[in-house]
């Protein structure tokens, strides 16, 4: 609760910092400042998150329930906002020496709209209900909106923020349109009125209205056919901003799925889970096989984030054909949607750690071009390490945590060996899998061992101290979680305890 | 047709002119004019469903009407945005017209 308006009070406060530092001679004045505000807000989650479980409202305006306002406070939100947090803490720091080797100016506005959108992801799963939900939404979108589209001097970043914020905002006004109709259903926007009101019986606005917030959510989380921006978006942003839009941004997309998908609308009475399976099938097979195609490390990288939205789409899609179809099958159900909260934190913590690790040679090498960079592993020995470690962690190979959220989605696929659409979705989603390790690690190889590349000086050394740092930093955490997943697992629990009621 | 079905109706006719502006029209100050329509249809929307008629006497519903003004000043700010993207988009090509901004792959 309070944790959002840490992080709004900083970005208020940031152009006042920023110029008073550099009135004092310090440069780093506001990333510094930045990454304190995530830092606190991340140990204040922390401190939430090692009381026992537990779910707390807050009426932020209006009057008694219905017709009210409020945010919430439950394992699954904290488990989403600490790995929000997280990754924005990471990107901060590594903006600090990152920013200042591409000579990026305008660095107050910079870290206060990276604030704003950590702040806004933060909210959309604190909201408790469809309003507060779009509010923060909206904040998180405009600062994304802004920040790819941060070069503007070069005609990339304007291009693609145009496209990203044209293509986004018909999403969220979809999505509101969605929302309206539901008002005018139910007269409520509270998601536990909603959920009461909309299970007693089925309509057709009711379905238009689900297909709507479906459209305008899944514009947001990349879903084929509603992907074609971020493939521009995310590797026109700077390099730290790509990390947070591909590792958590669109996972905020996939949170209000989720979440519209089994607390609002019982997956028992509207039957969808099988359009979601079949999204989500469509869109790892789509990205998977347009990634191996991509010569630019960030534009490969962004589609290599389609497909893992696919694979949690699909975990999510499992877990709700079975709910509505199978009513004795709940386990099933819990290991789908576990295997999808712990592809979310695997998939965070690659991601992160590819594009900041991208980053690094980026900035060394002074091209993204994948086969100008051959080679260069070996010359940044710490950054390749960590590029490894996310790279084997998104292909799943055992035992990093990745393979178990694959092996979840997997094991729950094969729960009911009678339903032929559950067995094909499966079998696609493994295929995907082995495709994807391959070109992962084929990618790597071509990092770290093909010579004579020459698309870079010979006498380059390893990124800057303060850039390392949060790629360690996110490559130990990856090897904790492996090396922990009990308690990873125990809250996840907690957090489906919610979600499923 | 009582006030409900007839503002639903403009809004989804502003909903639908708006589409089609952003769909088909090349010049970009048009298209960020076709995403203000779908926002005002929107809001429309939004501001009926906060209608009641109780009697003969029509209420209005005041958190629907709260939810129609922060969202109109959330299409404020993306307005701003787009516009602002498209003075950049002229400096850097000299032109407003869609068209010739294809320089990304699709």
């Amino acid at each position: 609760m309070i944790q959002v308006f840490i992080l709004l009070g900083a970005a208020a406060a940031m152009i006042v910092v920023d110029s008073l530092s550099r009135k004092v001679g310090i440069r780093e004045g506001g990333g510094i400042f930045a990454s304190m505000a995530l830092f606190s807000t991340l140990i204040l989650l922390w401190v939430e998150a090692s009381k026992p479980p537990q779910v707390t409202t807050y009426r932020v305006f209006g009057s008694e329930s219905p017709l009210t306002a409020s945010l919430k406070l439950d394992p699954l939100s904290l488990y989403l906002s600490m790995i929000f947090c997280g990754i924005g803490l990471a990107a901060s720091i590594y903006s600090i020496r990152y920013m200042e080797l591409e000579r990026e100016t305008g660095l107050d506005r910079y870290y206060l709209l990276l604030l704003t959108l950590v702040a806004g992801m933060i909210g959309v799963t604190l909201a408790n209900d469809f309003f507060t939900l779009y509010v923060f939404w909206e904040l998180m979108a405009i600062s994304s909106y802004s920040l790819v589209s941060f070069r503007k001097w070069s005609w990339e970043a304007v291009e693609a923020g145009f496209k990203y914020l044209l293509m986004s905002s018909i999403g969220s006004l979809m999505a509101l349109l969605g929302i309206a109709l539901l008002y005018g259903l139910t007269g409520s926007l509270g998601f536990d009125v909603l959920k009461a009101a909309l299970a007693s019986g089925r309509s057709p606005a009711a379905h238009l209205s689900l297909a709507l917030i479906m459209i305008g959510f899944g514009v947001t989380a990349a879903i084929v056919p509603f992907h074609s921006w971020l493939p521009d978006a995310h590797p026109a942003a700077p390099t730290p901003i790509s990390a947070v839009l591909s590792g958590v941004v669109i996972k905020t997309g996939v949170y209000a799925m989720l979440w519209s998908l089994f607390k609002v609308f019982t997956p028992q009475v509207y039957g969808f889970g099988w359009i979601i399976m079949g999204l989500g099938a469509l869109t790892m097979t789509f990205a998977n096989i347009t990634a191996i195609m991509q010569s630019d490390i960030k534009r490969f990288l962004a589609y290599s984030s389609i497909a893992n939205i696919g694979y949690i789409i699909t975990g999510m899609g499992i877990a709700a054909h079975v709910a509505a179809n199978y009513s004795g099958e709940f386990r099933i159900v819990a290991l789908a949607l576990a295997g999808s909260l712990l592809h979310i934190l695997n998939h965070a913590l690659g991601k992160g750690l590819s594009f900041l690790s991208a980053g690094c040679y980026i900035v060394r090498a002074g091209t993204r071009e994948i086969s100008s960079l051959g080679g260069i592993g070996l010359k940044m020995p710490a950054t390749t390490t960590s590029l490894g470690i996310g790279l084997l962690n998104l292909a799943g190979i055992p035992p990093l945590s990745g393979f178990w959220s694959k092996l979840f989605i997997a094991s729950a696929g094969l729960g009911i060996l009678s339903d032929i659409s559950l067995i094909a979705v499966t079998a696609v989603f493994i295929l995907n899998s082995i495709l994807a390790a391959g070109y992962y690690l084929w990618f790597l190889q071509r990092i770290v061992f093909k010579r004579g590349a020459g698309g870079y000086s010979s006498e380059i050394n390893e990124a800057p101290a303060s850039m390392l740092a949060p790629l360690i930093a996110l490559a130990a955490t990856s090897i904790l979680i492996t090396i922990m997943l009990n308690p990873v697992i125990d809250f996840i629990q907690s957090a489906l305890g919610v979600l499923l009621g | 047709m009582g006030p409900h079905e007839l503002y639903f109706t403009a809004s989804l006719i502003l909903i639908i002119i708006g589409i089609y502006a952003v769909m088909s029209k090349r010049h970009i100050v048009k298209i960020v004019i076709g995403l203000e329509l779908l926002t005002l249809g929107v809001n429309l929307a939004i501001a009926t469903t906060g209608l009641r008629i109780i009697d003969g006497v029509s209420h209005v519903d005041a958190l629907a009407q709260s939810m129609v003004a922060i969202s109109m000043a959330i299409g404020a700010a993306i307005a701003a945005l787009a516009l602002s993207l498209a003075i950049n988009i002229y400096r850097h090509y000299g032109t407003f017209d869609v068209r010739k901004l294809r320089r990304l792959r699709w």
